[in-house]
C-alpha cells in the first residue's frame, strides 16, 4: 500500500510546479528564464525552485497541449523561445486552481484542530 | 519532423540562453563574472539530469519498458531451460503444423499466378440465371464463357490492357516414338503477351496465328526436357497432337506451367480447338461455358470500375440472348489457381474444416504451456510477491509476464515455422507421389510468402496471449502475506482456485482432444467402410481399356471397324474369359444422366444411364433378377431397357416393373424388359440413384470402355491387349488398368484424410495425456503435506490413490462428455464431405471415449503411485 502514497506525493509536487507555470503564463507569453524569475519574485522568494526542473515541466505542458512554444525575440533583441498559454491550458488552469483551493482548505481544516489539541 | 523532435531540437540552446541570462542578472547584481556563472549553474541544478528528464517527457516509455521486459524475460527463461525448451517445443509443434497446412492452402487458393506483375491480373467469372427453364452447355467450368461472349468482353471493355481466354485440360495424344497422352491448353493469341510470359526459346502467339488458324504450338519446358530430350532445335519442327501436325514456335519458360493448378504441357491457338478436339465445335456455340478469362487491368483502374464496365457488357449480352430471360452476374477477383466461385465453393468448406482441426491441436498445446506456466508460477511466488511489495503495479507485472509468454510463443512459432517451411514442401511431394496414378500432378507452390509469414506471426502472437494471459492474471493476484512468509503449500482458498483453474484447463484440453479423436474415429470408420464395401459387382480380375477413338482422329466407320477387330483379338488372347463394352466403366467417374417422364407421374425423374453390351452383366456378375438381358441384335433404336431393382421400387412401388414405360423429354418411349440387381456402378456408397441400362451399339464405338475378364496374371493380359491394339493401328493410345484402380480413386481421398486426421488425433492425444499427467503430478507435489496428514491419520495407499484419481478424472470425464457432445453436433459437416461416413457411428462414439479415458487414467496412475509412497513423517517434517 505504501507505494500508492508515494506516487501521489510525487504527482502532487509535479502538479504544483505545472500550476505555477500556467498561472505565470496567464499574464502573457514569456521565455523560460523569465518564468523562473517571476515564480521566484511573486512567491517572495519562498519557493526556491531549482530552475532546471522548469524545463521538463514546460515540455510536459507542451506535450499535453496546455502551452505552446514559439521562436521570438526578447526585450534585448535576442532570439528566445516563448511559451504561451493555449485555450486548453486556460481551462486547465481554472480547473487546477479550483482543485488547489479545495485541497488547501481541506488541509487547513485538518491542521488547525490538531494545533489546538497540542496547545 | 515530428513534434517530439521539433520540441527537443533547441533544448540545449534554450538552457544555454537561460544560464546566460541568469549570469547576466547576477553580474548586474554586482558579482564577478566567474561567481555569477557558478551561482547560475548552482541555481539551475544538474544540467545533464534536466536534459534527461526533458527527453523523458517525450520518450516513448512503453517502448523502453518493453525492451526492459524483453531483457528480463529472456534472462528468466534462460534460468529455467528445461521448462523453456518444453514450452517452445510444444508451441513449435502446434504452430508448425498450422503454418504448414496454411502454406499448402495458401499455395492452392491465395497465391497469385506465377507470372510477372500478377497483382494486375483479374479472373473474370459469370453466374448465369435463367428465368424459368434455361439450358446452358458446360465444359470444365460452369462460371466460364463462350467464345462470342469472350469476344464481346475483349473488344468492348475499357479497363483491361488485355483479356485472355483459354480452354484448359485438353487431352491430346502426342505421337512420337511412342504415344503418350498429355494435357494442354487452347489459348487466345494474346495469351503470352498479356501474361508477360515470353517463351524462353522461340516466340509466343501473335494475332495472325489465330486469324489464319495456323497449326502452331508452344510446348512446356517439362515436355521439352522430358519428351524431346531438351532438343535444342525443336523450335521449327513439327509435332503431332491428336492426328494434326503442329509447328513448335516456342518453349515456355521453366516454371511457367499455365494458369491452372494442373500443369499444361502445351499451348495451341484457340482457333485450333476443332483440330484438338475432333468432332466438337465449341467456338461457334454461343451457349457454352468453356473458356476461362483473365484480364490485366490498366494502371490506376479500381475493382469497382472493372465491375461497372464489365457489367454493362454483360447486360448487353443478356439482352441479345434469345429464349428464356437471362441475367448474368459477374464474379471478379484476383487471379489465383482457384478463382472461380465454383472451385472456391468446393475448396473453402474443406479448407475451413482442415484449418479448424489443426487449430484445435494448437489449442491443446497452448493449454499444456499454460499448465507449465501455472506450475512455474507457484515456484515464482516469492519473486512476484517481492516485486508487488516493492511497488510494482499489477498491470506492469501482467505486462512483464505476458512479455515472457510472448517471447516463448514467438520463439516456438519461429522454430515451428522454419520446420514447417522445410518439411511441408517434402511432405507435399510425398503425398502427391502416393496419389493414384490418374491423379494429375498439381503445380502447387507451398513455399512461404508474405501471407504465410503474416499467418505465422499472428498465430504466434495469439498463442502467446492465449496461454500467457490466464497464468499472468492469476500469478499477479497474490496474497502477499502468506507468500512472503514462505507458505508455499497454500492451504485454503488460494489452493482451491489454483486447482480449479488447472482442472478447467485440462478439462477443455480433453474436450478438444475428444472432438479431434472422434472426428478421426469417424473418418477411420468411413475408410473401413470404403475398403470393405461390397459394390455389388465382381471387380477382381477385370481389366478396363478406355478408348476415345473420336479424339484420336477416327471417324465413326473406322472406329467401329477398329473396335470390332480389337475385341476379336482380345477375345482370342490366352487367359481372357469374357469381353464386354460399355459407355461408362463402373466407378470410372464417367457417367451420363437425363430427365425422364414416368407415365402417371407429374414431375420428371433424373436417371443416370449407361450403354452396355449384353455380356456386361455376366462379366461383372450382376444378376438379372427379372425379365431378360439384352440380345446382341438390340441397338440404340430398340425400345427395351433394363432398370435396377431399387429404381423399379422407387418408380413403380408395389408393381411389376416389366413392360412399364419411361419417356424421354423428346417423347421417345422405352419399356422395361429386365431388372438388374443393384450395384454401385456410378457412385460408391450411393444406392438411391436411379439407374438404367440401354443397349450399346456401333454409335458407342467412338468413345467407350472395353471390359475384359481374365483368369491369368494382369501384366500378361495387359501386354497382350496393348500389342493387339498396336497390331491394328500403331498410332492408337491404349491404357490398360485394373477395374479395382477406379475404386482406389474413390478411396484415396478418404485414405489421405483418415491418415491426416489419425495423425492429428494421436498428436492431440499425446499432448492431452501430457497435460493430464502434468496436472496430476503438480497437484500431488503441492499436496504432499495434505497426503502426509491423511496417511498419518490412518489412510492407506489405496485410499490416497482413489482420492488422487478421483480428483484428476473429474475434469477429464466432464471434458470428454462435452467434447463428445460437440462432436456429435458437428459430425454432419464431416459427413457431407466424405464418402461412407456414419454421423453417429456407435463404434467410433464408444471406442474413442473409452480409449481417451484409458489413456488419461494411465497418465493419472503414474503420479498417483508417487502419492501412495509418500512417507508421512518426511512429508510433515519438510515444511
Amino acid at each position: 500500500m505504501s507505494t500508492k502514497e508515494q506516487r501521489e506525493r510525487i504527482e502532487l509536487l509535479q502538479g504544483t510546479l505545472d500550476l505555477l507555470i500556467l498561472r505565470t503564463l496567464q499574464r502573457g507569453p514569456m521565455h523560460g528564464h523569465a518564468i523562473a524569475k517571476a515564480i521566484e519574485f511573486r512567491s517572495d522568494e519562498v519557493l526556491q525552485v531549482e530552475q532546471g526542473s522548469l524545463y521538463p515541466a514546460l515540455h510536459r505542458l507542451i506535450k499535453r497541449r496546455w502551452i505552446s512554444a514559439e521562436e521570438g525575440t526578447s526585450e534585448n533583441n535576442r532570439r528566445a523561445k516563448f511559451y504561451a498559454l493555449t485555450s486548453k491550458g486556460k481551462q486547465q488552469l481554472a480547473v487546477e486552481t479550483g482543485k488547489w483551493d479545495k485541497l488547501a482548505r481541506a488541509i487547513a481544516q485538518i491542521l488547525r484542530p490538531g494545533e489546538q489539541e497540542e496547545a | 519532423m515530428t513534434r517530439r523532435k521539433r520540441m527537443l531540437a533547441n533544448l540545449e540552446q534554450d538552457i544555454r540562453d537561460h544560464l546566460e541570462r541568469e549570469t547576466q542578472d547576477n553580474i548586474d547584481r554586482g558579482m564577478s563574472p566567474d561567481d555569477a556563472r557558478s551561482a547560475a549553474l548552482r541555481k539551475f541544478g544538474n544540467v545533464a539530469r534536466v536534459k534527461e528528464e526533458t527527453w523523458e517527457v517525450w520518450s516513448i516509455v512503453w517502448l523502453e519498458q518493453l525492451l526492459q521486459d524483453v531483457r528480463f524475460g529472456v534472462r528468466t527463461l534462460l534460468r529455467s531451460p528445461g521448462l523453456t525448451v518444453a514450452a517452445i517445443m510444444a508451441i513449435a509443434l502446434g504452430v508448425g503444423i498450422n503454418v504448414g497446412i496454411f502454406s499448402v492452402l495458401n499455395g492452392l487458393a491465395l497465391r497469385l499466378l506465377p507470372v510477372p506483375r500478377a497483382q494486375e491480373l483479374l479472373s473474370v467469372n459469370q453466374i448465369i440465371h435463367f428465368q424459368g427453364r434455361g439450358d446452358r452447355y458446360i465444359h470444365n467450368g460452369a462460371n466460364w464463357f463462350s467464345y462470342s461472349e469472350y469476344q464481346d468482353y475483349r473488344d468492348h471493355n475499357h479497363v483491361f490492357t488485355g483479356l485472355v481466354a483459354y480452354e484448359p485440360y485438353i487431352e491430346a495424344n502426342l505421337r512420337d516414338t511412342d504415344v503418350r497422352q498429355v494435357l494442354g491448353t487452347a489459348a487466345s493469341c494474346n495469351y503470352f503477351d498479356v501474361l508477360i510470359e515470353h517463351p524462353s526459346q522461340g516466340r509466343g502467339f501473335v494475332d495472325s496465328d489465330c486469324e489464319s488458324r495456323r497449326a502452331v504450338v508452344v510446348v512446356s519446358n517439362d515436355l521439352w526436357r522430358g519428351k524431346f530430350g531438351s532438343d535444342p532445335s525443336l523450335v521449327g519442327k513439327k509435332i503431332v497432337l491428336n492426328q494434326t501436325a503442329y509447328t513448335v514456335i516456342g518453349i515456355a519458360r521453366p516454371g511457367f506451367t499455365g494458369t491452372e493448378p494442373i500443369p499444361s504441357a502445351f499451348w495451341a491457338p484457340l482457333t485450333m480447338q476443332q483440330a484438338l478436339e475432333p468432332g466438337i465445335d465449341r467456338l461457334s456455340n454461343d451457349n457454352m461455358s468453356w473458356l476461362a478469362l483473365l484480364g490485366r487491368t490498366r494502371p490506376g483502374v479500381t475493382m469497382e470500375e472493372v465491375r461497372a464496365d464489365l457489367s454493362v457488357i454483360a447486360g448487353r449480352i443478356d439482352q441479345r440472348h434469345s429464349g428464356p430471360r437471362r441475367t448474368t452476374s459477374l464474379a471478379i477477383q484476383a487471379a489465383t489457381f482457384f478463382s472461380s466461385p465454383e472451385e472456391r465453393g468446393h475448396l473453402i468448406p474443406v479448407a475451413s474444416v482442415v484449418l479448424a482441426a489443426f487449430a484445435l491441436v494448437l489449442l491443446i498445446a497452448c493449454a499444456n504451456v499454460a499448465n507449465l506456466l501455472l506450475a512455474r508460477a507457484s515456484v515464482r511466488h516469492r519473486e512476484i510477491a517481492l516485486r508487488l511489495s516493492m511497488g510494482a503495479g499489477r498491470g506492469r507485472l501482467v505486462r512483464q509476464l505476458l512479455t515472457e509468454s510472448l517471447l516463448l510463443s514467438l520463439a516456438g512459432g519461429a522454430l515451428g515455422s522454419l520446420i514447417a517451411f522445410w518439411s511441408f514442401i517434402r511432405i507435399t511431394q510425398l503425398v502427391t507421389s502416393y496419389l493414384p496414378h490418374d491423379f494429375p500432378p498439381l503445380a502447387v507452390n507451398v513455399a512461404p510468402n508474405l501471407h504465410v509469414l503474416a499467418y505465422a506471426l499472428l498465430l504466434s502472437l495469439f498463442t502467446g496471449i492465449a496461454f500467457g494471459l490466464v497464468p499472468a492474471l492469476r500469478t499477479s493476484r497474490l496474497d502477499l502475506n502468506s507468500a512472503m512468509k514462505g507458505d508455499s503449500t497454500q492451504f485454503g482458498t488460494a489452493k482451491k482456485s489454483g486447482h480449479f483453474l488447472l482442472s478447467i484447463l485440462v478439462g477443455s484440453q480433453v474436450a478438444v482432444c475428444m472432438v479431434l479423436l472422434l472426428a478421426a474415429g469417424l473418418l477411420l470408420r468411413g475408410l473401413y467402410t470404403a475398403q470393405t464395401i461390397d459394390p455389388g459387382f465382381e471387380m477382381k480380375g477385370v481389366a478396363t481399356i478406355f478408348l476415345d477413338l473420336g479424339k484420336q482422329g477416327y471417324d465413326p466407320v473406322h472406329a467401329t471397324a477398329f473396335m470390332q477387330r480389337f475385341r476379336e483379338r482380345i477375345q482370342s488372347l490366352p487367359g481372357v474369359v469374357e469381353v464386354a463394352q460399355a459407355e461408362c466403366a463402373p466407378l470410372s467417374h464417367d457417367f451420363s444422366g437425363s430427365e425422364f417422364v414416368v407415365p402417371g407421374r407429374a414431375d420428371t425423374v433424373g436417371v443416370e444411364y449407361n450403354h452396355v453390351t449384353p455380356d456386361y452383366f455376366s462379366l461383372l456378375g450382376i444378376p438379372i433378377v427379372r425379365g431378360r438381358d439384352f440380345s446382341p441384335a438390340e441397338t440404340h433404336a430398340s425400345p427395351g431397357i433394363i432398370v435396377t431393382e431399387s429404381t423399379a421400387r422407387r418408380l413403380w412401388p408395389g408393381q411389376d416393373p416389366l413392360g412399364k414405360t419411361l419417356r424421354e423429354i423428346s417423347g421417345r418411349e422405352y419399356s422395361v424388359i429386365g431388372v438388374a440387381k443393384d450395384a454401385q456402378v456410378a457412385h460408391l456408397g450411393q444406392l438411391d440413384t436411379n439407374y438404367l441400362y440401354f443397349p450399346a451399339d456401333k454409335g458407342d464405338d467412338s468413345r467407350s470402355y472395353i471390359l475384359v475378364r481374365y483368369s491369368t496374371g494382369f501384366a500378361d493380359v495387359a501386354k497382350g491387349i496393348r500389342d493387339a491394339g498396336r497390331s491394328i493401328d500403331p498410332g492408337v493410345s491404349i491404357d490398360v488398368i485394373q477395374l479395382e484402380d477406379y475404386l482406389e480413386v474413390w478411396r484415396a481421398p478418404s485414405r489421405i484424410v483418415a491418415a491426416l486426421s489419425g495423425a492429428l488425433g494421436s498428436l492431440a492425444l499425446l499432448l492431452c495425456s501430457i497435460g493430464v499427467y502434468g496436472m496430476v503430478s503438480y497437484s500431488v507435489s503441492r499436496s504432499v503435506r495434505d497426503i502426509g496428514i491423511r496417511m498419518a491419520l490412518g489412510a492407506d495407499g489405496a485410499q490416497v490413490m482413489r482420492l488422487v484419481v478421483w480428483q484428476a478424472m473429474r475434469p477429464v470425464v466432464i471434458g470428454a462428455t462435452i467434447g463428445a457432445a460437440l462432436c456429435a453436433a458437428v459430425s454432419g459437416v464431416l459427413r457431407s464431405m466424405m464418402f461412407g461416413l456414419g454421423t453417429h457411428d456407435p463404434i467410433a462414439f464408444i471406442g474413442m471415449p473409452v480409449f481417451l479415458l484409458a489413456v488419461a487414467l494411465v497418465a493419472t496412475l503414474l503420479p498417483g503411485r508417487r502419492a501412495m509412497r509418500v512417507d508421512p513423517m518426511v512429508a510433515l517434517r519438510c515444511e
